[in-house]
């Protein structure tokens, strides 16, 4: 497969390309998933291999996507890319500058402790089954769903600059959620959240310990049926893992996407409220906060030892004590907004145009446990458990509903409520962040679903993070 | 799918016991994506894919083959019968789908040669260059895809579909305000584009744009929704539709079929017979995919239901999968709706909406896209985007009147794969709709 890459990348000479690139994926999936108790599904995607060949032509970029890597056919690809930034460039003002980069070999290849390809499926379906059963319906449990996404995936990258990269990697999605009913309505609580994939293997259900937590759940959920809902119009809010990854995510993740700022992605996922101007002045949030992206740490879903336009994994500030210091960009926004680029082009599959995408992005951990935090809580909440989610296409107004607020009087858990809402805009909650757990607390929380671009790609991607605690957060919206 | 699939039921012949579902799917698609009047890039896509579950008794596997050839068949095929005496049974399963109904066949263009890059770039240009006085660029995507399926089953299935649908959506933005309004043309017969009315549309939007930007309070406005807005309201709404949502206790539905749910001049009907959307001839499963009346005059009147939900709730099966739902108009102008607005709001388009309880049918969103202030009956201002928390059960009894025309709303699809649907519906005047904070940003 180097030397077909190798062989491409020749043939992309020339011709009016002063850039090119060329990426080969070969996934492998399979899906595993109980209902009720039972086996719903058993899916496999094997042997997926896909190509995807990136010009740069006239200043614009044509690329072209397959599943077929026959000869004939990508030497129809090579065509085609051409062909689209030729046309493409009929209609364009200003061209794509794309400073030079020096090149690059790079190879990574990450073993999982439990192979989930190589396990016997029987292993996997014992396991999966005994969760199955111990979460179905019973009592006030009319629905569960437990069972697990398993990818594994070997790309190889090249570009006409002389960079090259092979890596492979494993990433498991395990999921586990109950419905509780009665005529109070319905409820739900998920194990452990939804941002629970991560870089390993079938060994992540026990490290996440899903077979101690399925009586939590429904009785969590059950109990939830009765619990009351928040009264104050404003309240301390902790916000534990199982939700604050999300958080990251939608108000500074994507809100320090830079292709945002010039409208690459006006026409789906939006905007953001960033200007240039604010880059190394803008107080984003509170002293305590710190935020980074850093695709160097292979903990995560989002390490790369290259990014797919050739640029080496970086670990950059985006927030520096409160400040917002930088963004994450490909080599041409990094060249508009006069920054490095920080390594955050990626494409879900070969066959996918490479997009500005979080990687490893993270909450930097501050001090002390969870249970300091509730300590030091005189009144409050712990939400945790994503449920809803939405914010605005500025990435300014936000509002979540969790699964389950956990009510803190005095220091103490006194109780739970039911869908606890906030809602804020985006500075000011984060300069609300006044405390944030320390490094005991920390953990990746990765996802396999952050959609984004057109053709829609669903990206991989992890968020470190640790509980922080939010002051005076409007938690009145009722529903 | 010939080539191959003579090799698969040689080697299935083998293997009475066993019941099979075998479809293959070819794509392509060529999408330009552009911002500030100009290209962002240009992609083209492909992939064959075949995918087949086989079935013995109440078990099943499922496997996936892309760009498929004999010996990929023949690795895969070995594993599946390998592994599914081992797995356990779903005692839910009944049989595979033995619909054998041919729908009448339909001759679609293939629409990326239809419309190159050439006549896209050409189409663009124009329009930019028309909202460019008014110191707006535009932003957006042009996209045409192509797909062919073949799908066959051991109950003697046997059907083949193709669609091509086009999606334009230009988003003309201030340059300096940010204020954004949206233009959407979608459907398979790109015959049905006018390019002088597209334009002339962008450009009356453009108009209203140009006025003052203003917050308002939280609160209950009377509102007129755009077609946009109230189809996506109604795609909502169709999750607790489903015979799935049924069984999985989350539906609004239950219990109330053939009851009264909204006003009697609320009519929602699943019609994949309408050529004005994107219409399809079968489900996935091969079902044919015909008109569904879902709400009449009010009333609550099916669930869509398909094989495997058929057998396990009761429900009448049916091939349909809200991919062309419209809502009836009603009786009035558009003028007339705004007219009726003391002090209310226009809103054009919605942003990420998601469900808090999806059985209550609450949810939060946002408006996007061109909000505005009615005042005395007339638009008058600009408004900062809006955020919403409302159920959608609520927003359909307290529509208070439709305008008596319907438009053709694309929605792209861009999660576990990339596809187009389409939606029509008229403006809906609602009162008492629920704002609940202001965004401060356009």
């Amino acid at each position: 497969m180097e030397q077909m890459i190798k062989t491409i990348i020749e043939k992309l000479g020339g011709n009016g390309i002063t850039f090119a690139d060329v990426r080969i994926t070969k996934t492998d999936i399979e899906e595993i998933y109980y209902q009720n108790g039972f086996l719903r599904a058993y899916n496999s995607a094997m042997d997926s291999w896909a190509i995807g060949i990136r010009v740069l032509i006239n200043g614009c970029w044509g690329f072209a996507g397959s599943r077929d890597l026959s000869v004939d056919n990508i030497d129809k690809l090579i065509a085609k890319a051409r062909s689209n930034a030729i046309h493409g460039s009929l209609f364009q003002k200003e061209a794509v500058v794309f400073p030079a980069l020096k090149p690059t070999i790079a190879s990574y290849h990450h073993k999982p402790k439990q192979n989930p390809f190589e396990m016997a499926k029987e292993e996997k379906l014992d396991f999966l089954g005994g969760l199955a059963i111990a979460i179905k319906p019973q009592n006030k449990i009319v629905h569960s769903y437990v069972g697990g996404e398993f990818m594994r995936q070997e790309k190889y990258y090249a570009n006409t600059e002389g960079s090259y990269s092979h890596t492979s990697f494993y990433n498991t999605l395990p999921v586990m959620s109950v419905v509780a009913a009665d005529e109070n309505g319905i409820q739900s609580r998920t194990w452990p959240g939804h941002m629970s994939a991560g870089r390993a293997g079938f060994e992540l259900f026990h490290s996440q310990e899903f077979a101690a937590n399925t009586e939590r759940i429904m009785k969590e959920a059950t109990d939830l049926l009765t619990a009351p809902t928040i009264q104050e119009e404003r309240s301390d809010i902790i916000i534990g893992n199982g939700h604050l990854a999300l958080q990251l995510h939608e108000s500074v993740g994507h809100a320090t996407e830079a292709d945002r700022i010039f409208g690459m992605e006006i026409s789906y996922a939006g905007k953001t409220f960033i200007k240039p101007s604010m880059l190394g002045n803008f107080k984003y949030g509170s002293e305590v906060v710190n935020i980074y992206s850093d695709s160097t740490d292979p903990a995560g879903l989002g390490y790369h030892p290259l990014d797919d336009e050739g640029v080496p994994g970086r670990k950059i500030d985006i927030i520096k004590d409160g400040i917002l210091v930088d963004q994450q960009t490909s080599r041409h926004i990094a060249h508009m907004l006069g920054l490095e680029p920080s390594s955050n082009m990626k494409a879900s599959f070969a066959d996918d145009f490479p997009l500005v995408r979080m990687t490893n992005f993270c909450l930097a951990p501050g001090k002390g446990s969870l249970a300091d935090l509730i300590a030091d809580t005189e009144n409050g909440y712990l939400l945790d458990f994503t449920k809803t989610w939405s914010i605005d296409d500025n990435r300014n107004n936000f509002q979540f509903t969790t699964e389950i607020g956990y009510k803190i009087k005095d220091g103490r858990i006194t109780g739970i409520v039911k869908e606890p809402t906030y809602f804020g805009i985006t500075k000011d909650f984060w300069n609300a962040c006044d405390r944030i757990c320390g490094p005991e607390e920390w953990a990746y929380h990765s996802t396999f679903h952050c959609g984004k671009g057109e053709p829609g790609q669903v990206m991989q991607l992890s968020h470190g993070i640790a509980p922080a605690r939010f002051k005076n957060i409007n938690v009145s919206v009722k529903i | 799918m010939k080539q191959y699939l003579s090799h698969i039921l040689a080697t299935l012949s083998a293997h009475k016991e066993l019941k099979y579902v075998i479809s293959e799917k070819r794509w392509q698609t060529d999408f330009l994506r552009f911002y500030h009047s100009q290209t962002n890039y240009n992609i083209s896509k492909e992939s064959i894919a075949m995918d087949m579950t086989l079935y013995k008794g109440k078990k099943s596997y499922s496997f996936s083959i892309d760009d498929p050839n004999l010996e990929k068949l023949d690795v895969a095929l070995a594993e599946a019968m390998g592994i599914i005496d081992k797995l356990p049974e779903d005692p839910d399963f009944v049989d595979i789908e033995n619909d054998l109904t041919i729908a009448t066949p339909r001759i679609k263009p293939n629409n990326i040669e239809k419309i190159p890059l050439e006549t896209k770039t050409a189409i663009l240009a124009e329009i930019a260059q028309a909202v460019d006085p008014h110191n707006f660029a535009i932003y957006g995507t042009f996209i045409c895809n192509y797909e062919q399926r073949e799908l066959i089953n051991s109950n003697g299935l046997q059907k083949s579909w193709e669609s091509s649908p086009i999606y334009l959506e230009v988003k003309a933005v201030h340059n300096e305000s940010q204020i954004t309004v949206l233009e959407t043309f979608g459907g398979e017969d790109f015959g049905r584009f006018d390019k002088d009315v597209f334009i002339s549309r962008l450009l009356t939007k453009i108009g209203y744009a140009s006025n003052e930007v203003v917050d308002v309070e939280p609160g209950q406005y009377d509102v007129v929704l755009a077609p946009r807005c109230i189809a996506e309201f109604i795609q909502y709404l169709g999750y607790g539709m489903s015979a799935r949502a049924l069984d999985q206790h989350s539906s609004f539905f239950d219990g109330k079929l053939d009851q009264t749910v909204f006003p009697e001049y609320i009519t929602i009907i699943d019609d994949p017979t309408d050529n004005d959307l994107i219409t399809y001839d079968y489900n996935n499963e091969g079902h044919i995919y015909k008109p569904l009346t879902l709400v009449e005059k009010g009333v609550f009147k099916a669930f869509t239901c398909n094989n495997y939900y058929h057998h396990k709730t009761g429900l009448p099966k049916n091939g349909n999968s809200m991919s062309c739902m419209k809502l009836a108009p009603g009786d009035q102008i558009l003028g007339h709706l705004l007219g009726k607005l003391k002090r209310g709001l226009y809103i054009s388009s919605l942003h990420y909406m998601n469900f808090i309880n999806p059985k209550e049918t609450s949810l939060t969103g946002l408006t996007r896209d061109g909000t505005f202030l009615v005042e005395d009956g007339k638009i008058t201002k600009v408004v900062n985007n809006l955020r919403f928390t409302e159920k959608i059960e609520r927003i359909l009894r307290n529509i208070v009147a439709l305008e008596n025309r319907s438009e053709t709303v694309p929605f792209s699809e861009n999660y576990s794969f990339f596809g187009i649907d389409a939606a029509k519906a008229p403006h809906v005047l609602v009162k008492d709709f629920n704002i609940t904070s202001s965004t401060g940003t356009i």
